[in-house]
């Protein structure tokens, strides 16, 4: 893509997901907060792909999509009220979450801007990718391949535990 | 991909869809009566907007665009000829899916901001039925691309340039074929709308434009998806005699056709079945088709 293409995905899709992202806090319906937070998750991926990481661009945007509207159905499941029908209000503890979320936020910004990032290109042979890819697909790979099992077995627990027969067994 | 790649999507779908609404008729058993289609449509266009009042408003009127995007983004990553390959991504097969993703979201939208019992039903049926379809939809394309070694659409089509990939792999496209049938919303897995049974469902209260671009973007989806199923099974656009471009269409009307007429002939599955199907069966196999596309892949194809 063209330089003024990517500025012109770049732009509006991070100023999109930052309203969206405030949004999620600002709505009172479990419902639309949860479609929001995928709205500013998906605008997240087109920054990804303006960015030039086609892999985790087009991985974000398929994965988000289905995993926040599962969560907006949990949601809709166990909070008291999810369609927001009596203005419940997202945010506790106003201001300390405030102060932290202010805190986070510059330590981030600073961490961004003052860091001295490399400015050459890295090819797809060059060692530091191959590196990566040996230390993922290696070493690293048991670990999660362990994190993957227990999280798939925590899911079938928690689904059978829940489960009172259906109409077929 | 040129500056004119947008409009030709945008053309690929409007005329594809006119073209599986006239399949639908021919499936169905009648004449094919374009005019009429055409005379129709154009009475709907110029209907007032009539819009009824729902508490989620803007999550419901954002629906049907929502869908009509994620069905011509599916369809722009499909690769019609050598010269028109739509938006060739190294990463189009993934790509693929994750436009199709946003189905997900939109009919949800839909329902729920209809706010009214039965489309609340379809939307949490089409949740239900999305946990169905997404897992064997995404190991089949690992399936598939494992022999090309690459996640871009075009390899798919030129290493099966000798042996299309339903040949190769028969259980890969078994298993594809009712997911994408899910993915349109096509009988007979029309849970989240089911006429007969929720009263049109998640898409109930559109009237009017918007009914009409819900009915347009599952349309586009069909092509969409017949197109994904060319390229990847039947070797996209190799074929002797005839160009690309026209064997990459027969061979999407064949798949839409297929679609179209197993929706008229098989009833409606109950979302408990699809999804016990789903997990116990069609999962495990999907697994299979993995492990015989990597047998294949070292055998034949490094």
């Amino acid at each position: 893509m063209s330089d003024l293409g990517s500025a012109l995905v770049f732009w509006p899709a991070a100023a999109l997901m930052l309203v969206t992202g405030l949004y999620v806090f600002i709505t009172s319906s479990m419902a639309r907060a949860g479609l929001l937070l995928l709205a500013a998750l998906g605008f997240e991926g087109l920054v990804f792909l303006a960015l030039a990481s086609e892999f985790l661009g087009v991985l974000q945007l398929l994965m988000m999509s289905g995993e926040m509207v599962i969560m907006v159905f949990f949601m809709v499941m166990f909070m008291p009220d999810p369609g927001g029908l009596m203005g419940m209000d997202m945010v506790h503890q106003k201001r300390r979450s405030a102060a932290v979320a202010a805190g986070a936020g510059v330590a981030l910004a600073l961490v961004a801007v003052l860091t001295d990032w490399p400015a050459r290109v890295v090819g797809t042979d060059a060692p530091d990718v191959r590196a990566i890819g040996f230390e993922v697909m290696g070493r690293s790979m048991l670990t999660f391949l362990f994190a993957a099992m227990t999280i798939l077995f925590a899911m079938v627990g928690g689904v059978l535990l829940a489960k009172r027969g259906g109409r077929y067994g | 991909m040129s500056d004119l790649t947008p409009l030709a999507v945008l053309a690929v779908a409007l005329g594809g869809a006119a073209a599986v609404a006239v399949l639908e008729q021919l499936v169905a058993g009648a004449r094919p009566a374009p005019i009429a289609l055409a005379r129709s449509a154009a009475w709907t266009l110029r209907q007032p907007l009539s819009r009824p009042a729902v508490r989620d408003s803007w999550l419901f009127h954002l629906a049907p665009g929502l869908l009509l995007v994620a069905a011509v983004g599916a369809l722009a990553f499909v690769p019609w000829a050598p010269g028109f390959r739509g938006i060739d991504l190294s990463t189009g097969a993934i790509a693929f899916p994750a436009a199709l993703a946003y189905v997900t979201p939109a009919i949800f939208m839909a329902g729920w901001g209809a706010g009214r019992p039965l489309a609340v039903v379809g939307a949490f049926r089409w949740l239900a039925l999305m946990l169905a379809y997404a897992m064997p939809l995404a190991m089949v394309i690992t399936a598939v691309a494992a022999p090309a070694g690459s996640l871009r659409p075009a390899d798919i089509v030129e290493v099966q340039h000798a042996v299309p990939m339903a040949l190769a792999q028969p259980l890969a496209l078994a298993l594809w074929l009712p997911a994408v049938a899910a993915v349109c919303f096509l009988p007979p897995f029309d849970l989240p709308q089911a006429g007969s049974e929720l009263g049109g469902g998640a898409f109930g209260e559109y009237r009017g434009l918007d009914a009409a671009l819900v009915a347009l973007a599952q349309k586009v989806l069909v092509v969409a998806v017949s197109g994904m199923t060319a390229t990847l099974f039947l070797s996209g656009w190799h074929g002797p005699l005839l160009p690309p471009a026209l064997w990459m269409a027969l061979k999407t009307i064949a798949v839409a056709a297929l679609l179209l007429s197993a929706g008229r002939r098989l009833p409606r599955l109950e979302i408990d079945r699809v999804l016990s199907l789903a997990w116990k069966v069609a999962n495990p196999l999907a697994i299979l088709a993995i492990v015989w596309a990597g047998l294949l892949t070292l055998v034949f194809y490094v």
